[in-house]
């Protein structure tokens, strides 16, 4: 089996904090993967590590196999879309091509140049006079036109419009499908990911709380509501994800390979959001302890 | 990789030869006339005039020469500072580094060909320019024997090659450390100029070691006694060795110690007793001349002066040895932001 990406123990160190810390993963290739998670969970770190921008400060990621950056050949089946779509303002369109067909051992320049022309874009005009969206479509142009095995794309839809985020994952959907290539792309908003992705990795608070597949995610886990009581009688492999109470309810997301039987609690289907909310929260009031801990002992 | 890394540097490029063609224009109008001038020297002897032909070629361009040798010693701070420092730092502050460095070329590869082909180029155009200082400027040199003076050594020959060596290399150091253009701009220039001036005037004339010579003050001439604040006292000029350069001179007694006023008053008190101002060559007005004369001979026969210097002769070796201390330091500092690239910006 081939993994489009294993971490283990992973972590990065900044000075003295931690950005991403005890990540393990291991992602089998051929899925399209929606790496979610609030602002500062650690998303970029992870995929810059995956890409070999950064260096790990402990444990280890390995990439289609390999070290990431470790060879040119390594590098050449990564498409890789960063944060804001960096392109160079002063180089046209055309110019951008050219870098990547220099770069780039196996460029599809029929491929770029044929998404310009649907795109409508003009390959003389300069990258630095594009709107985002087209900023956006270049950039993923760039990713793509190596025929990579693997695209990462770090919050690729963020800062566009309704309009432009629904085109970028479209074009994003036909070339998965016409390529037959991995993807991960990260998002702080699951809405964007749950059209296009079948695994789903959460991450909050510098530690990766959950992954796998969609479906095998929604399956495993569940809304319990019931009248209000503390919660006993689950199987004894479930975990309780989040619990929250009102006056007279009892509402909890639990996880359980087992099927609930106790039927004074009402099992929903969860949603994905729901699902995403309940982890996010759990690893938020788990950091608030910690706060509060460290502020007690002092 | 190399093709890349010339489109990038294009505009800076163009304006860097819009200058080059500047300054050949300059030296293609005014260049044939001065040498035309010097050419007069050959003949100047069967017709009499050669001071003045001298003189011709000498005040023809006055006004040029001071703004050609400091745009020539200024180019590779330039060059430094405007293609070195936002070499790479250019790319880490607009984050464009993320988009070069996961292209299928290897981060090291990336590096190694920037810093070779933007610091070729920067070699080659400041080479150019003082090729053309050199030729331009070779016929004053020639007649004023001034190619060891700080003007002419720093700004023409092969010198200001390793300039450009050093200079971008100081640039794209201060860039990684940085990370950020124009810090990285300033820094480079103040340490450009931190490194360059103290050698030019203090390393410069040790890098071999100097010739020292005694010269007896009865072929000096040069010197004579002179009325300050604090009275009478001796001075003295440098010897005629305008093409060499000096280290140190000094008058030194042929049993040690020298010409004090102290040692005037003891020895030439006659001359201690008039009031009128002195020049240095001759006798203070006022001034029986023998009183004066009397005093000379007893300066020339207890001191000597002592010369230190690098004869003229040692140019070439100056400018090779120069040359190759800019060069290696150079490919320290590029081996430097080669590594930081790799091993720190992670």
């Amino acid at each position: 089996m081939t993994f489009a990406l294993q971490a283990n123990d992973l972590g990065k160190r900044y000075g003295r904090k931690w950005a991403l810390s005890g990540c393990t993963l291991d992602i089998p290739a051929g899925h399209v993967v929606g790496l979610v998670g609030p602002n500062g969970a650690g998303k970029t770190t992870l995929l810059h590590l995956a890409v070999g921008l950064l260096t790990p400060s402990a444990g280890s990621i390995k990439v289609l196999g390999e070290v990431p950056a470790s060879s040119a050949e390594q590098l050449g089946r990564i498409g890789f879309v960063a944060q804001d779509t960096p392109v160079y303002e002063n180089l046209s369109i055309a110019t951008h091509l050219s870098m990547g067909a220099a770069l780039n051992p196996n460029w599809d320049a029929q491929l770029a140049e044929r998404r310009m022309h649907d795109l409508g874009l003009d390959p003389s005009q300069r990258a630095g006079r594009l709107s985002g969206g087209q900023r956006a479509q270049l950039a993923l142009t760039l990713a793509i036109a190596k025929r990579p095995s693997l695209l990462l794309l770090d919050e690729p839809v963020a800062s566009l419009d309704p309009l432009a985020r629904r085109e970028f994952l479209a074009t994003l959907m036909e070339v998965v499908v016409e390529h037959e290539v991995s993807v991960i792309l990260s998002s702080h908003l699951v809405a964007d990911l749950e059209r296009v992705c079948d695994y789903l990795v959460v991450a909050a608070a510098a530690h990766v709380q959950v992954n796998g597949e969609i479906d095998d995610l929604l399956a495993s886990h569940h809304r319990l509501v019931g009248s209000r009581r503390d919660l006993d009688n689950l199987p004894a492999t479930a975990r309780v994800i989040e619990v929250s109470h009102t006056e007279r309810q009892t509402t909890a997301i639990v996880a359980s390979e087992d099927p609930i039987l106790d039927p004074s609690w009402s099992v929903e289907q969860i949603t994905l959001e729901d699902l995403v909310l309940a982890y996010m929260s759990q690893a938020e009031e788990q950091r608030r302890e910690l706060v509060r801990a460290k502020v007690g002992a002092r | 990789m190399t093709w890349f890394a010339w489109r990038q540097l294009r505009f800076p490029a163009l304006i860097v030869l819009g200058f080059l063609v500047v300054m050949a224009v300059f030296f293609a109008i005014t260049g044939p006339h001065l040498w035309s001038l010097y050419d007069g020297m050959k003949t100047c002897h069967a017709h009499g005039d050669c001071q003045s032909v001298k003189n011709s070629v000498l005040n023809g361009y006055t006004k040029s020469f001071p703004i050609v040798q400091t745009l020539s010693v200024a180019f590779p701070a330039i060059l430094g500072v405007f293609w070195g420092a936002p070499l790479i730092a250019h790319e880490l502050e607009t984050g464009t580094y993320r988009l070069a460095w996961t292209q299928g070329v290897t981060r090291a590869r990336w590096v190694f060909t920037k810093l070779v082909v933007v610091g070729g180029l920067s070699m080659l155009a400041v080479g150019l320019v003082s090729w053309m200082v050199t030729w331009w400027s070779s016929p004053v040199d020639t007649l004023n024997a001034t190619r060891l003076s700080t003007t002419v050594f720093d700004s023409a020959y092969i010198a200001p090659i390793g300039y450009a060596a050093f200079g971008f290399a100081l640039g794209v150091a201060a860039g990684v450390l940085w990370r950020r253009t124009v810090p990285a701009m300033a820094t480079t220039m103040v340490a450009f100029a931190a490194v360059r001036l103290p050698f030019t005037h203090f390393l410069r004339p040790r890098l071999i070691s100097p010739v020292t010579q005694n010269v007896s003050l009865k072929q000096a001439g040069n010197f004579g006694f002179e009325r300050g604040p604090s009275g009478l006292s001796f001075v003295f000029g440098d010897p005629a060795q305008s093409s060499s350069l000096i280290v140190s001179d000094s008058v030194v007694g042929n049993n040690g110690g020298s010409v004090t006023q102290r040692w005037l008053s003891d020895n030439c008190h006659s001359l201690l007793n008039v009031g009128q101002a002195t020049t240095p060559k001759g006798a203070p007005t006022g001034v029986r001349p023998t009183a004066f004369n009397d005093c000379i001979d007893k300066v020339v026969a207890s001191f000597h002066q002592v010369v230190v210097f690098q004869p003229a002769s040692r140019f070439w070796s100056l400018q090779w040895i120069e040359l190759a201390i800019y060069v290696v330091a150079a490919a320290l500092l590029g081996a430097f932001s080669y590594w930081w690239v790799r091993r720190r910006i992670t």
